[in-house]
């Protein structure tokens, strides 16, 4: 029996399809824990609370803190009168700062100013500051 | 088939790509006779890029801390997804890179391979035989695990032997006079930057020699002829042989995917088949756990240590020893290089595999 040149051809073809197909197959297997393992931790933020004591925040003043991977922040301005923000400016994501002698948020990247209940008084920032559920227990404030 | 053509084309215009693959890959033929042993070399490269790749990825978790080393090796290995995958092939990788790299040795031993004019390679691949071992025992440390802090202070407790400056020797080693913080960073910096970098220089030396020189004919079979005195350079030719690409390289990529698959089995089966279960205990200095031994391809130094009678004799019988392998070539200067024709070389050869398994095994059972 002789073996035409298209018979070869194909078996070609199909040699060369599962070589391929299997090669896929491995690299997926080698690549997929590799992203796993670099992928960040997925965490279930929605349970995530903060517990904060009520003498870390002065009175008119601000106190930064570490909210869900995103930097936060609460202020005291009438006692016992907590409210908390993400300090992330709603216009390009940079961090507000406070500034206690005009009670208000300035973010240093394009002059943006947000009054002490987070709306915009200034620049460019298109929202106001995202507001973050607060409660009191005792001595301690949770955020979240 | 036209984009990869445009490709090839493109590169081909600026590098000459088809020559290079015609010289290197399909017109580079190597000895007919040519046998499997040659393809240990590929083994030992995959396995090496391995590590290095497995070892980048521990770098981004793993903490050269001494409060933290422990913690955040049993974070990777519980927590990060896939972490005990990465680490445990970096683990047991480095086992079976000792073993395939002894079996290189032995072939090139035996095959005598390291003979003028291949003096050169012999001895930087000596020298990748103990930078690999000085790979493995600082990455021991590093996990900081009971099994780590004692097996590195007997390890560096060893230069105190010899006279005189031992005591420096081992101050050095361990900056500071006990294992501790300073022994974390030093040896941390060595085994992801100092001797990975050397290694990777040796590496680049021990390939160019073995291409330079070209590869040697296995003596075997019945029309191998010694090759004549040579007196000026000469790459060796193999015309008439195989290719190395594909035939050889197909070969030498079953040998490959052998040893992965060994790699895998042992990864998914048996992961503490090398690790005993001291390396599951954070590092206590204040308490030496029992029966602490090093790894198995440390303990023939470790048994010759305690068989002679002052530790000094030891390690001078140990530093004989290795520089006697390292200069093999120098020594072994005839010609010769058929095995039947060498009984007293073969009679040392094996004398020498069952002295290094007799102490082996001697040292675990004692
Ligand atoms: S990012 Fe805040 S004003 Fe532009």
């Amino acid at each position: 029996m002789d073996i035409k040149a298209d018979d070869i051809n194909r078996r070609r073809v199909l040699l060369g399809t599962l070589l391929g197909g299997l090669g896929a197959v491995l690299a997926a297997a080698g690549v997929y824990p590799v992203w796993r393992f670099l992928a960040p931790p997925a965490t279930d933020e929605a349970l995530d609370q903060v517990t904060l004591f009520r003498d870390q925040v002065p009175l008119g003043g601000a106190h930064f803190f570490n909210f869900r991977g995103r930097p936060a922040v609460i202020i005291q301005m009438r006692p016992g009168d907590f409210t908390a923000f993400s300090a992330v400016c709603t216009h390009l994501g940079c961090v507000v700062q406070w500034q206690a002698a005009e009670q208000r948020f300035l973010c240093p990247c394009h002059a943006g100013l947000f009054s002490a209940d987070g709306a915009v008084i200034g620049g460019p920032p298109p929202r106001p500051l995202e507001r973050l559920a607060v409660s009191l227990r005792d001595d301690r404030i949770l955020v979240g | 088939m036209s984009l990869r053509k445009f490709i090839v084309d493109w590169l081909d215009l600026r590098l000459g790509v088809r020559d290079l693959v015609e010289q290197n890959l399909t017109r580079y033929l190597l000895p007919r006779n040519i046998n499997i042993w040659y393809s240990l070399g590929a083994v030992l490269l995959t396995l090496f890029g391995l590590q290095f790749l497995t070892g980048f990825l521990l770098l981004i978790y793993y903490v050269p801390d001494t409060t933290q080393a422990f913690a955040s090796v049993k974070h990777i290995t519980n927590e990060v997804p896939y972490g005990w995958l990465i680490r445990n092939t970096h683990a047991v990788g480095s086992n079976l890179i000792v073993v395939v790299l002894l079996l290189h040795m032995l072939s090139a031993l035996f095959m005598s391979a390291y003979k003028k004019p291949r003096e050169l390679t012999w001895l930087f691949g000596f020298i990748l035989f103990n930078l690999t071992l000085a790979l493995c025992l600082t990455g021991y440390l590093l996990p900081w695990s009971q099994l780590s802090f004692w097996a590195t202070t007997v390890a560096t407790e060893a230069p105190g032997a010899i006279p005189v400056v031992g005591e420096h020797v081992v101050r050095f080693l361990r900056g500071g006079a006990m294992v501790g913080e300073a022994t974390l960073g030093r040896f941390f910096a060595l085994h992801v930057m100092g001797l990975p970098l050397l290694f990777a220089l040796m590496l680049g030396l021990h390939l160019f020699c073995v291409r330079r020189a070209g590869i040697s004919r296995p003596p075997f079979g019945r029309d191998y002829r010694p090759a004549p005195k040579r007196h000026s350079f000469e790459h060796e030719y193999h015309p008439g042989g195989i290719p190395f690409f594909p035939n050889y390289a197909v070969k030498e990529g079953a040998v490959v995917c052998f040893f992965l698959a060994l790699l895998a089995v042992l990864v998914f089966f048996a992961p503490n088949l090398f690790i005993p279960p001291a390396a599951f205990e954070p590092a206590n200095p204040f308490v030496t756990p029992e029966r602490i031994k090093p790894e198995w391809y440390f303990l023939w130094a470790y048994q010759t240590l305690k068989i002679f009678p002052s530790e000094a004799m030891g390690l001078a019988v140990q530093g004989a020893a290795m520089t006697f392998l390292a200069l093999l070539p120098f020594i072994d200067r005839f010609s010769e290089r058929r095995p039947a024709r060498r009984p007293l070389f073969v009679g040392c050869f094996v004398l020498g595999i069952l002295l290094f398994i007799g102490l082996s095994l001697w040292g675990h059972w004692s």
